[in-house]
């Protein structure tokens, strides 16, 4: 199939907006009257709120309105309604918003906060989800049992486990008896930043007539109205949400945020709109948080390597509320046994209230902290089968014809990990840099000492040594210096988005007098290209040139069509889809009016090149032109109107999950992909370093390859920082020691590795063009493949991330290997 | 007390007076209504708020207004002439060496100070001068490669 538009690296439509410092994000928007707000934020994990007096604060200069939870008039939240944006009586983290001072500039604002008196009663405080979930572990929603939540959402009461997701397949306990091999351990990953660029932020105006204006660095401006309408009780058309260019989302700006927090302080100053920027500190603890997760993995294998049961526990830090990590929890679910067939399955996800800041959507959604898991143990159980851990990984892959953990059949559209492992492992050398580690252990059962036998606590802190693979031949490259040792690691996944059944996406195309089209979703950009790869998309539908398509960049509740928001890399699936569907139906109309004009059948009408013409006599056609705005024959009689072209989306075929077991059809397409990592290792500092990085990515037909390697390399060095430096650090009072850029280290231009992208094109039958989604992916399966590389290196075997070069200075040191 | 600073924005001469306290990126944002300078972490981490001074890349977050008397700022909004892109602009769009855009603005100011003093950079030098210069979004490599580009057409 050959294309005109698609499949091109077209370059983007925002390029010189955001290289002229034109691009309007909310913080350079300034409103007349506008007031500005400044949070003051619990300091205290758990506690109740005894005493909170703000008539000092009031009396500050400056000072308009001094706002707290009092009065609030539910609880909110999408899937559990389990929060208020602003603590009423009790605070569950560090950070929760306690009173919001509302001044006439910044500085008086947060002057006033330090004039606000509040007393606590301290509670027990707990930030691990493990043992948060032990009972005897203090409460931190102990009226659980009574909130409202939706349907398939499976709470413990009287725990602080408020989501408990079940998959089974067959018989594990057979599996285990039966297995030549059982290999068990647990794994750690711990909560990190999203570290967009542009803070979070919002500008909101609360009429006098009721009924609220918002600017927000959001990625689900529908769901923040949905959200704020039943905070308020307005009605929809009452609420408008604006979103301008976004600085950056990686999750951390869907659901909601900060946003029904403002709606409410805006409440108390009507008609005048009040703006709130957090700080970088403040986003460490006043937005959410990403990942937190503890996984049990238990495997059986058969003596050739075949997957014959796996039992997982996963228990996913909730933080202080739940309702943002409810789905996380059921991702985690259905993808702990990565992208491989499993016959036998017996996997409990749980998520867990702690007194963390929030866990949210970020960059994966539970993809990675499971792959974490699954995707080391691959490497272990080759290891000790004497097998290659690409063997390994092959004679268990998905593909057409197997069943993945929810009971889904795979088609042969759907992708092939088998060719994305292929193409990895040759772009790091070939096979021969993956051969089975020496001296394995065969011939017996034996219980992988992994993290568990090695150290007694839930996490595995510490490492253990394992026989190292000698490559050889010319994949065999020797270190820079010595004291350096290099290794090579792959780690596979397969990640589907997670979804309501009927997630919408809606496309309005409208043709403009000069013939071209403008096109609005509600899709967000915030840097992923999509508003560029959308245009494109509705270009080769249409049968227009890219110039002669735009795309709306502000997303805007009163006029965008619905969107369930811009996450779960669904976009160019699913709003390419209803672009296809709005240019089908525009086409539709152009050729009926034109019919009607032409004296020419409909059907023998087509649109092509700006043009509708008669397929059998070409010469015989109108301009879009000439009907956009309706054409008028020679007396000036009206022989069409205007026309515009509406599509909308929903997924097919999508049903809840079944309760007891986990099975059904929750995921509408998979992406399956595979990454590869060679790093350096100094023996002396443990320090390491990423050489190179190498994705080959199932993702179906590449609408605009220069941006989907963008969306690939961005991803690969975010997991990096994963991989190897970043996390949250809480201290047992639950306060973050690491809430600046000064010290939670993010991967800077001088840490970027050699970065590859490769395409493997297996079109996606229900994908627009045959495309799937593919903005996460990048970022799911890093992690193992550093952790791989560093044990082909030093034969160090680490459970828990991120790999710094300390724990790798303490394992040696464990080990006994002088360095 | 307010204090009269005078200097040079993207060509202009402003006189103006300002706090002591205040930092030369709220003029720039506020006063000046120029917002291409953006506030990523106010620490001096991020460089999203770099703009050059005296043709020197400083985080305006960290720089006080008075400070700039006397001196010669430079904006992203300033690098275009007469609507023609800087070189570095044209290769930050061809080379799609931007996603969301937010780090774009001191990412290229930052390339800009290195190129004004060093038309030939190092590929090992043009990531020292991007040090300062945080981006979630790209990898980075694409803005390496764009500034080697730019470098490249420039001489």
């Amino acid at each position: 199939m050959t294309y005109q538009t698609v499949g091109q690296s077209v370059a983007r439509l925002d390029g010189i907006e955001k290289v002229t410092g034109e691009a309007v994000f909310v913080d350079d928007i300034s409103l007349p009257g506008m007031l500005h707000a400044r949070v003051l934020r619990s300091q205290r994990a758990h506690a109740l709120i005894t005493g909170l007096d703000v008539s000092e604060a009031m009396a500050q200069p400056g000072v308009v309105a001094v706002v707290t939870g009092r009065g609030l008039p539910r609880r909110i939240g999408a899937c559990i309604q389990d929060m208020y944006p602003m603590a009423v009586d009790r605070v569950r983290y560090v950070g929760e918003p306690v009173a919001v001072v509302v001044a006439e500039n910044p500085h008086q604002a947060h002057h006033a906060l330090a004039s606000i008196k509040v007393s606590y009663q301290d509670l027990a405080v707990v930030t691990d989800p493990w043992e948060a979930s032990r009972p005897g572990a203090p409460q931190i929603h102990p009226d659980q049992a009574v909130y409202h939540r939706l349907p398939g959402i499976h709470p413990l009461p009287g725990s602080n486990i408020f989501h408990r997701l079940q998959v089974c397949r067959g018989n594990t306990a057979d599996a285990f008896r039966e297995a030549f091999l059982v290999v068990e351990n647990r794994y750690w990953h711990p909560s990190i930043y999203h570290v967009q660029l542009e803070p979070h932020g919002a500008i909101a105006t609360y009429h006098q007539k009721g009924g609220l204006t918002m600017y927000a660095s959001s990625q689900a401006p529908y769901v923040v109205r949905h959200v704020i309408c039943e905070l308020l009780g307005l009605p929809p058309g009452r609420v408008r949400v604006i979103v301008p260019y976004v600085g950056g989302g990686f999750g951390g700006k869907s659901d909601h945020t900060i946003e029904p927090l403002l709606a409410w302080v805006a409440r108390h100053v009507p008609g005048r709109p009040v703006k709130l920027v957090l700080t970088r500190e403040e986003m460490a603890c006043g937005t959410v948080i990403g990942r937190g997760a503890l996984v049990h993995y238990r495997s059986a294998v058969s003596q050739d390597g075949m997957l014959l049961g796996v039992e997982a526990e996963v228990f996913l830090n909730g933080g202080g509320y739940g309702d943002f990590a409810v789905n996380i929890v059921t991702a985690a679910g259905i993808s702990a046994t990565g992208p491989y067939q499993v016959p036998n399955i017996k996997i409990t996800a749980h998520g867990v209230y702690t007194n963390t800041p929030p866990t949210g959507a970020c960059r994966g959604y539970g993809h990675p902290e499971v792959h974490w898991a699954c995707e080391r143990q691959m490497d272990i159980i080759a290891a000790r089968l004497g097998m290659s851990p690409v063997e390994i990984r092959l004679k268990n892959a998905l593909g057409p014809g197997k069943v993945n953990a929810i009971g889904q059949q795979m088609e042969s559209h759907n992708g092939r990990v088998d060719l994305c492992i292929q193409q990895v492992v040759d772009a790091l050398g070939g096979p021969e840099c993956f051969l089975p580690r020496t001296n394995p252990c065969v011939g017996s059962i034996a219980l992988e000492p992994g993290g568990i036998e090695a150290d007694p606590l839930p996490h595995p802190t510490g490492a253990n040594a394992s026989p190292k693979a000698e490559p050889s031949g010319a994949c065999a490259k020797p270190a820079a210096m010595p004291g350096k040792v290099r290794g090579k690691g792959i780690a596979a996944l397969m990640k589907c988005p997670i979804m309501p059944t009927n997630a919408q996406s809606g496309a309005i195309i409208k043709l403009e007098e000069d013939g071209g089209v403008m096109v609005s979703v509600g899709a967000i950009e915030m840097g992923q290209g999509c508003h560029t790869v959308l245009a494109q998309i509705a270009a080769e539908a249409l049968s227009l040139p890219l110039e002669r398509v735009q795309v709306a960049p502000q997303v805007d509740t009163f006029h965008s069509p619905y969107e369930w928001q811009t996450v779960a890399s669904h976009t160019t699936w699913a709003v390419g889809n209803a672009i296809r569907l709005a240019a089908a139906q525009l086409c539709d109309k152009i050729t009926r009016a034109a019919a009607v004009i032409l004296q020419v059948p409909a059907e023998r009408l087509e649109v092509v090149g700006g043009r509708v013409q008669d397929r059998e006599r070409p010469e015989r056609y109108l301009t879009l032109q000439q009907l956009a705005r309706g054409y008028t024959d020679a007396r000036g009689t009206a022989l069409s109107a205007p026309l515009i072209g509406e599509g909308n989306f929903v997924p097919q075929g999508l049903s809840h999950l079944d309760p007891e077991t986990g099975q059904g059809n929750i995921a509408a397409d998979w992406t399956f992909a595979c990454q590869g990592a060679e790093v350096e290792v100094d023996t002396r500092t443990g320090e390491v370093t990423v050489l190179r990085l190498v994705s080959a990515m199932d993702v179906g037909k590449v609408i605009n390859p220069v941006l989907a390697e963008g969306q690939i390399y961005g991803a690969a060095v975010q997991a990096m920082g994963a991989a190897i430096c970043e996390g949250i650090v809480f201290d047992r009072e639950g306060r973050i020691r690491n809430p600046s850029l000064t010290d939670y280290k993010v991967p800077g231009v001088e840490d970027m590795p050699e970065l590859q992208a490769l395409f493997v094109e297996t079109p996606e039958e229900s994908g627009p063009y045959g495309a799937r989604g593919l903005g996460e992916h990048g970022a799911v399966c890093v992690p193992p493949a550093i952790a791989n590389a560093i044990q082909q290196a030093t034969g160090l075997e680490f459970f828990d991330l991120p790999v710094t070069a300390e724990k790798i200075i303490r394992a040696q040191q464990k080990r006994g290997v002088p360095a | 007390m307010p204090e009269k600073i005078r200097f040079t924005v993207n060509g202009d001469v402003v006189e103006m007076a300002v706090e002591h306290h205040q930092r030369l990126l709220d003029v720039l944002r506020e006063d000046l209504a120029l917002t291409g300078a953006k506030e990523g972490c106010g620490g001096g981490e991020c460089g999203a708020c770099t703009v050059l001074m005296d043709n020197e890349p400083v985080n305006a977050c960290l720089v006080l207004a008075v400070e700039a008397d006397g001196r010669e700022i430079i904006t992203i909004e300033g690098l275009a002439r007469e609507n023609c892109l800087d070189p570095l602009q044209e290769a930050f769009i061809e080379h799609a060496a931007l996603q969301c855009g937010f780090c774009t603005p001191g990412m290229i100011l930052s390339a800009k100070a290195l190129l004004l003093r060093n038309p030939n950079p190092t590929e090992a030098e043009v990531k020292e001068a991007l040090s300062g210069n945080l981006c979630r979004c790209t990898g980075y490599k694409s803005i390496v490669d764009a500034v080697l580009a730019a470098a490249e057409k420039q001489s």
